[in-house]
């Protein structure tokens, strides 16, 4: 039976079924980062509201996926338990949308920050993006083809 | 007659704010409902909000002194039949399908609401500031002349988020610019015709713009920021997405810092994960579009 995941903020989910679909909603600082092995066709979707644990190390605790850094690490590892290769895993994302002309917070732009080290650290690429402006957006990632689609203002576009 | 004055008389003909058809009935289901789970339904929904501090603050029951929450006005009702008769007769009598034109279903704006009440409230927590209890009923009030708008008023979207988008105007501007009045003010009129009290419609006034408020509130200053808040956390965001302007005085005023926002917005976010019950009551096929 095919199924559709929802995440909701500070979440993950993960499916080794090719016929599900993962989707996130309303995404806005936040960062929606989908990884996925194209020969198990299996993958994740993670929503991170926070760039790294620092300022809460309690709550990476009780839920790492709140944060970019625990999260998307804590993603990669789910998948190659369930016998996803971290070779071929694909990461894209979507949001780190940030205020109108904000300077102060840039949570959007930390968050991106924070995903960029983390691949960097571990020699991993981006392989597509649709990060910041002021847009709300939704996440959908296809286990079938690993196609990932963004939609934001009832537009839907291919990432 | 300009766009603004037809919109202000069809809202002077608004005689209560709508809520979802699922909790409509949940509030009337009579007496095997008890007080406490009212309670908590109402004091979670903007529109039931503004209704019972209309009601109440209408009434003989209020008249030593101004009512500005929720759990206030039921304290004041006293009684829980009491308080199913003003729930019967003015709070929960009128429901929405959809809040037209803004792209956001009731579950959508509910969602919202709450989270920039709950964000101000825990942004004067974090600050260490001995904020006024109607913190949270400023923030769950402040967005409700979207409400208003998308109910009441037949709203081009695609024009506003034009002028967003291709002239680069904040959501507000170009809402006055294409209506005359952005949302945050005709909530503000709105609930002062209604007879709210003036600690409360100021701060829905002006909480989009808090520089234009000559006087300094404690209460819009959170409000503001709790709003920044929640469409950066992202709950129930609509199609104006996180396009407003953040006042920089305000920040420096607060002193808000990155950390700070960073902790509040854990804060919030695991706050609502007991409230999603709340939010799924409204979002059922009745509600969505």
């Amino acid at each position: 039976m095919n199924n559709t995941h929802v995440v909701g903020i500070s979440d993950m989910k993960l499916s080794t079924n090719p016929g599900d679909v993962i989707v996130t909603y309303s995404l806005g600082s936040c960062l929606g980062v989908t990884v996925y092995d194209p020969k198990e066709r299996m993958g994740g979707m993670v929503h991170c509201l926070l760039p790294s644990a620092a300022a809460a190390k309690e709550k990476a605790r009780a839920n790492p996926f709140m944060f970019v850094n625990t999260g998307v690490a804590m993603t990669v590892r789910r998948l190659v338990d369930l016998g996803a290769d971290k070779n071929r895993l694909i990461f894209k994302a979507a949001g780190g949308a940030n205020m109108r002309q904000d300077r102060i917070f840039d949570t959007g732009v930390r968050n991106f920050d924070a995903l960029m080290k983390l691949l960097e650290r571990n020699h991993r690429q981006l392989t597509a993006r649709d990060v910041g402006g002021t847009i709300p957006r939704t996440l959908f990632l296809y286990l079938d083809t690993g196609r990932v689609v963004v939609r934001s203002l009832g537009k839907e576009s291919d990432l | 007659m300009s766009r603004r004055d037809e919109i202000l008389l069809a809202c002077e003909k608004v005689v209560a704010m709508p809520t979802c058809i699922r909790k409509a009935g949940a509030l009337l289901d009579g007496p095997e409902t008890d007080l406490v789970r009212l309670s908590r339904i109402i004091e979670h929904d903007p529109g039931l909000t503004a209704n019972l501090l209309k009601v109440v603050n209408a009434s003989d029951l209020a008249s030593d002194r101004p009512v500005l929450t929720a759990n206030e006005a039921m304290e004041v009702l006293e009684s829980p039949e009491v308080l199913r008769f003003f729930i019967s007769t003015g709070v929960a009598p009128y429901y929405v399908h959809v809040i037209a034109g803004y792209d956001q279903v009731p579950s959508q704006f509910l969602q919202h609401s709450t989270t920039v009440a709950i964000a101000s409230r825990e942004l004067a927590s974090a600050l260490g500031l001995d904020a006024p209890g109607h913190v949270f009923t400023a923030g769950l009030l402040s967005g409700i002349g979207k409400l208003l708008l998308g109910a009441y008023v037949q709203v081009d979207m695609r024009q506003i988020l034009h002028m967003v988008f291709d002239e680069g105007l904040a959501f507000d501007r170009a809402e006055e610019r294409m209506l005359g009045i952005n949302h945050a003010e005709l909530g503000g009129i709105l609930l002062e015709r209604w007879g709210l009290p003036d600690a409360l419609t100021r701060v829905v006034c002006h909480h989009l713009r808090p520089d234009e408020y000559d006087g300094r509130d404690v209460v819009l200053d959170l409000v503001h920021v709790g709003n920044v808040l929640a469409k950066m956390i992202g709950v129930g965001l609509g199609a104006d997405g996180l396009n407003y302007e953040v006042s920089p005085r305000v920040v420096e005023r607060l002193g808000i810092t990155s950390e700070v926002l960073d902790t509040v917005s854990a804060e919030v976010v695991v706050e609502l994960q007991s409230l999603w019950d709340l939010f799924l009551e409204c979002s059922d096929d009745f509600c969505s579009v």
